[in-house]
């Protein structure tokens, strides 16, 4: 299951002729795309990467993309699906090319603790926040946008089993840092 | 059974058969805990999908619009550069095999010249403009209006010249290609104006 797209819907019904404009290198149609998918395209950029910035410099170079692409385009998939694609593979470009922090352990032991790990219960937000990069990535393509291990590992040029225990591990993490654990 | 790890709870709710998951099953089935594990996963994830839709704080379509039109430009500049060598290319052949050789629908040496004139000066405009870089400079609403509805023209007929061009060699259509070059400059030459002189009216 995949977070709803709730699409702009002044683009869902014109959508084949904003498209078709679009191809056509029309500026206003391009820019009819760009809103209605900026906010979903930030959100998972922002989601995958650590600060703001970095989301911005992934949303413009998504659409940029986007623009120079479109043409190629051929409606065989969802548009939401295509540009979904082309931001995830920019986030995590965006990741390797910033040489984040690898692994987890690192991050458990390296990120300083906050007022949610006092009161031994965080709310999502931030545990999400708190997790590796790498395992946050698989956690939000796999658990919200419905990517398969195989395509995330194909993403990542990693193996499907690295996707799956990262996987794991996030989920684990969030369970201490939510305060879910349960005792046997 | 010992209880599922995250691993194996991860795996069923992926509804895989791999080795092991119907023996998880059954667990799950009989083990209290390892039900309550897997149902946390689950809704654990139905809140993952639940936050909130973050938004970007600034509008950021200006920024790859600039960009997409400087990459439009760039583009642009060198597809003429290559039309303009292979423009030069056939008038060469045509000289080097003399008149018996010459195609009927050959290009006419006055309108070849004439076309080899007015892209030289689209190229020269190009590089004006690529000099003053609109697109790292402050202006003002109208001004940015009027230069993209010149920009499209330039780009709508960028697609125009291409079709004429590979026509070209099927058809005898120079004087049509020729208007297209001159539609151009004139068309280049206005938004030279619009952003190195500023002029606010470029008989749009």
């Amino acid at each position: 299951m995949t977070r709803a797209l709730f699409m702009d819907p002044t683009f869902a019904a014109n959508a084949d002729a904003v498209l078709a404009r679009a191809r056509m290198g029309d500026s206003a149609a391009l820019e009819a795309l760009f809103r209605a998918f900026e906010g979903p395209v930030y959100n998972l950029s922002r989601r995958i990467c650590r600060t703001t910035e970095d989301a911005e410099d992934v949303v413009q170079e998504t659409f940029f993309e986007v623009c120079r692409s479109i043409r190629h385009f051929r409606g065989e998939g969802s548009i939401w699906g295509w540009i979904r694609t082309i931001a995830a593979s920019k986030a995590l470009m965006r990741l390797r090319r910033n040489k984040y922090r690898e692994t987890d352990e690192l991050e458990d032991e390296f990120v300083p603790m906050r007022r949610e790990d006092t009161a031994l219960r965080m709310d999502l937000e931030a545990a999400l926040e708190r997790l590796g990069e790498t395992s946050r990535a698989v956690v939000w393509l796999h658990d919200v946008e419905g990517y398969t291990h195989e395509e995330i590992a194909a993403m990542m040029g990693r193996t499907v089993s690295f996707s799956k225990s990262q996987l794991a591990r996030a989920h684990a993490r969030l369970r201490r840092w939510l305060g879910e654990e349960v005792t046997a | 059974m010992t209880h599922l790890n995250m691993e194996q709870l991860v795996a069923l709710r992926d509804a895989g058969s791999e080795p092991g998951t119907a023996a998880a099953r059954e667990h799950i089935g009989e083990c209290p805990l390892c039900a309550g594990e897997l149902d946390r996963l689950h809704q654990r994830a139905a809140r993952l999908r639940a936050l909130p839709t973050l938004r970007p704080a600034r509008d950021l379509w200006p920024a790859v619009d600039a960009r997409r039109r400087q990459e439009r430009r760039r583009r642009g500049v060198r597809w003429a550069g290559g039309a303009g060598l292979a423009l030069a290319a056939s008038i060469a052949a045509i000289a080097a095999v003399g008149p018996r050789s010459v195609p009927v629908e050959s290009v006419p040496e006055p309108v070849a010249g004439e076309i080899a004139e007015a892209r030289e000066r689209s190229q020269a405009l190009e590089t004006v403009l690529d000099a003053y870089n609109p697109e790292a400079r402050v202006i003002d609403g109208h001004t940015a209006r009027v230069a993209q509805v010149l920009e499209d023209r330039i780009a709508a007929l960028d697609q125009e010249l291409q079709v004429t061009e590979l026509e070209r060699s099927r058809n005898a259509r120079e004087e049509e290609l020729l208007q297209l070059w001159r539609e151009r400059v004139g068309l280049l030459d206005a938004l030279v104006d619009v952003h190195v002189t500023r002029a606010s009216r470029v008989g749009l």
